[in-house]
């Protein structure tokens, strides 16, 4: 994490790391069931607009 | 006739339509009732006398004529420059959209609402302002980022403030603070002037005490009546998992009984996607918000804020399209569940506001800061754009509000406000006209 930051451009101390772990702690698991989880069925709208409803525009046999 | 800021929004229009109520005085003891409460809570963190004054002067008879109200520290006020609860400004003095639909209504705009440091919180203790607190008690969280908003109408400051919310920020204060709050389906309140109004997650929403002020100061905000209908014969979604778990028992209990007092029919639903909605919400809040974070202005947030804001940065491109994903999925559960039932329902926030110096809650899972089960509760809302609002249904052991949450379909606010007035109803107005002022739990404190 350290190592990413400061490739960014960001310098971190103890105290942010500290932070930071607690904070992977509280969302690190769901995020990295977000990234594991099997979404090729599910595919982003390519029109979403969050004012309405989804378009019924997605690919055949994916609805 | 008792303090006129006591009195609903819809009566103090009415009563400065009728000339009951002079609406100079209406100003004068609204400025002097916020020097008289607002002390304890911080909630309204600039008045502005003079320029109220003004608009008062130049007010035209529209459906607000002469009525104070608050707006959250995100809006562009051709006096005032946001500062989204961050040191200096966050946007320039101008007309923002909520500004002129305001002023044309004749309404007064006489502060600001404490918010949120950047809007990125739901407890609302961290801010360029101070923390502010609940009307219920002092020493727990308003909430956030609309905290100021919703503390001030639950004091009976004004009647009407506005708020926005981006993952939640109109539904979740107006839970923690006993009062009413809409988020309007996304782009449905103009948001030119709106701080965040960048982002597609974020939409503006009014916080009342009741329904009926939130339906009349709605259609102030979006232009348009939002005609009452019949909420009795309503049938309601109930999405077990992931939304009524892990919640305070007293919370669930309540959010139970308050379905049951409005007779609604239950539809069992589930959702396809639920199971990643808040790291969904999460991922896309982030991702939106994070161009808008330059160095310096990391540099002088809060040690957490601008830690968490690391820690967010290493997020990878793989999550943002799998969030992406999740969020099309629920889109499309959404609509679906939509065919089966009138309304999605589940508590808004999964425990009372916590205190001020530990912003934790106490789950069935054990003890957690606030804002991860705030996020689940209310995320949804804005991945999907659908409208929400958070009704009170009960006051907690605690003393501190209860409350549930609503969501239509896209465009169907009057919906939700007809079930939210059919539900103040069924449950005789006990919770909505509850005053924490004069309640037994707070005297009590």
């Amino acid at each position: 994490m350290r190592a990413s930051l400061e490739a960014l451009g960001y310098e971190v101390d103890e105290t942010e790391i500290a932070i930071m772990k607690v904070a992977d702690g509280v969302y690190g698991p769901q995020l990295r069931a977000l990234v594991d989880a099997d979404l090729t069925a599910a595919w982003p709208e390519p029109d979403l607009d969050p004012s309405r409803a989804p378009s019924a525009r997605f690919p055949a046999g994916l609805e | 006739m008792s303090h006129p800021q006591d009195l609903s929004l819809s009566e103090q229009a009415a009563a400065v339509a009728s000339g009951e109520l002079d609406a100079a005085e209406l100003l004068d003891a609204t400025f002097a009732r916020i020097e008289e409460r607002d002390a304890a809570l911080n909630s309204v963190v600039v008045r502005f006398p003079d320029e109220a004054r003004r608009m008062l002067s130049d007010a035209p008879q529209g459906p607000l004529h002469g009525v104070p109200v608050v707006v959250k520290d995100m809006f562009r006020l051709p006096w005032y420059a946001p500062t989204d609860g961050a040191p200096g400004e966050a946007a320039p003095a101008g007309e923002s959209a909520v500004y002129r639909r305001l002023r044309d209504a004749g309404a007064v705009i006489v502060g600001i609402g404490q918010c949120h440091f950047w809007g990125a919180g739901s407890t609302g203790h961290v801010s360029a302002w101070g923390p502010c607190g609940n009307p219920w008690d002092p020493a727990h969280c308003a909430g956030g980022s609309s905290g100021g908003s919703a503390a001030a109408v639950g004091a009976r400051l004004v009647a009407a403030a506005v708020g926005t919310d981006g993952g939640g920020s109109v539904r979740l204060p107006a839970a923690y603070c006993g009062v009413t709050g809409m988020k309007v389906t996304f782009g449905a309140i103009d948001t030119e002037g709106y701080t965040h109004g960048y982002a597609d997650m974020g939409a503006i929403g009014p916080i009342c005490r009741d329904a009926a002020d939130a339906r009349l100061f709605c259609g102030v905000l979006t232009g348009h009546a939002l005609n009452r209908g019949d909420g009795g014969p309503l049938r309601v979604g109930v999405v077990r998992d992931p939304w009524w778990t892990n919640v305070d028992p007293e919370i669930e209990r309540a959010c139970d009984a308050a379905i049951d007092a409005a007779g609604w029919e239950r539809v069992e639903v589930s959702l396809a996607g639920a199971e990643h909605q808040q790291a969904a919400a999460l991922v896309c809040l982030t991702i939106q918000s994070l161009p808008m974070v330059r160095p310096e202005d990391l540099a002088e947030a809060d040690a957490v804020l601008r830690a968490l804001t690391k820690f967010e940065l290493t997020m990878t491109p793989v999550i943002v399209y799998q969030a992406a994903r999740v969020r099309s999925l629920l889109r499309r559960s959404v609509a679906d569940a939509f065919t089966r039932c009138d309304m999605l329902a589940w508590p808004t926030v999964p425990a009372p506001a916590p205190p001020i110096e530990n912003p934790t809650v106490e789950l069935p899972s054990g003890r957690a800061p606030a804002d991860p089960g705030n996020l689940r509760q209310t995320g949804i809302g804005n991945l999907t754009g659908m409208p929400g609002i958070s009704v009170p249904v009960g006051l907690h052991s605690s003393g501190l509000p209860m409350a549930l949450q609503l969501q239509g379909p896209w465009g169907e606010e009057a919906r939700l406000f007809d079930a939210a007035e059919h539900l103040e109803e069924a449950t005789g107005r006990k919770f909505v006209d509850a005053d924490p002022f004069t309640a037994p739990a707070r005297s009590s404190t």
